[in-house]
């Protein structure tokens, strides 16, 4: 039986994806709404979305080495996918560790380097959901 | 200034990040050797692997609009019988048409794009 590895890979991606700009979303919306009740519901959901989305990254690069036969650059699109795919999911790791051993106990500095680095990996994670998007579609 | 706990967890953050990567490169690079030599024992010798070569790049990257066996599909025409030459093949696959398909010349070197024309004249 043969693995449907690229529509498996389209499924898989797409969820930590969404969690992972979830999770800044919330920190961001901590930030801006840090006076009103909900503003540390909105870290606490953004904590478990952050490590939700680490979890089902897993999923993700696994079904993408296998989609690719364990071509880890490439050229074109792919290659771009890469470049921007590797620095993001390292990141979102680190960002994930960092985020489960602090908890709650965040200085004022290490949360607006973290969000810094959170909105850093949304881009890396999206420009490379976009450069995948275009291998499927753009065919490029 | 970050608290001694978050430099702590920092440095395991790191650890963990760069173990993650190296652990998914290597295993990368591992499943890249094996699926060549599984591409090596599958593929014939000689213009008959560059045909096969050809079919697989032409169904990772053609196939989803032309049709599996080249036999057209919703807004693709069918590409088996084509009476064009193989140099206006490349032409095309490389430049893309305007508007309907997608230029491939970033996906493929000259040679691959010679491989999947190698196999559409076999479809003639």
């Amino acid at each position: 039986m043969t693995i449907p590895w690229e529509q498996l890979h389209g499924a898989m991606t797409h969820f930590p994806i969404a969690l992972l700009l979830f999770s800044a979303a919330c920190d961001f919306g901590s930030v801006v709404l840090k006076k009103l009740a909900f503003a540390g519901e909105l870290r606490k959901a953004s904590f478990y979305g952050l490590a939700i989305s680490a979890v089902a990254s897993i999923g993700a690069v696994v079904s993408g080495i296998a989609l690719t036969k364990g071509n880890m650059w490439g050229r074109g699109d792919l290659g771009w996918h890469h470049r921007f795919i590797w620095p993001g999911f390292g990141l979102l790791v680190a960002l994930a560790v960092w985020r489960l051993i602090v908890r709650d106990q965040m200085s004022r500095t290490g949360f607006y380097v973290y969000l810094f680095l959170m909105f850093l990996t949304s881009g890396l994670v999206a420009a490379a959901g976009y450069f995948g998007g275009e291998l499927l579609i753009g065919g490029g | 200034m970050l608290t001694a706990l978050e430099i702590k967890a920092a440095k395991a953050a790191v650890l963990t990040s760069a173990l993650a990567l190296t652990v998914t490169f290597i295993a990368g690079e591992i499943y890249w050797q094996h699926a060549g030599r599984l591409e090596k024992a599958e593929q014939p010798a000689g213009p008959a692997a560059v045909v096969a070569q050809g079919r697989l790049f032409f169904v990772k990257s053609c196939a989803h609009c032309h049709g599996k066996d080249a036999d057209g599909g919703e807004d693709a025409p069918s590409l088996r019988k084509m009476t064009i030459s193989a140099a206006h093949m490349t032409l095309v696959i490389q430049s893309g048409i305007k508007g309907d398909m997608p230029s491939f010349a970033k996906k493929y070197s000259e040679a691959d794009v010679a491989k999947i024309v190698a196999y559409l004249q076999t479809l003639k």
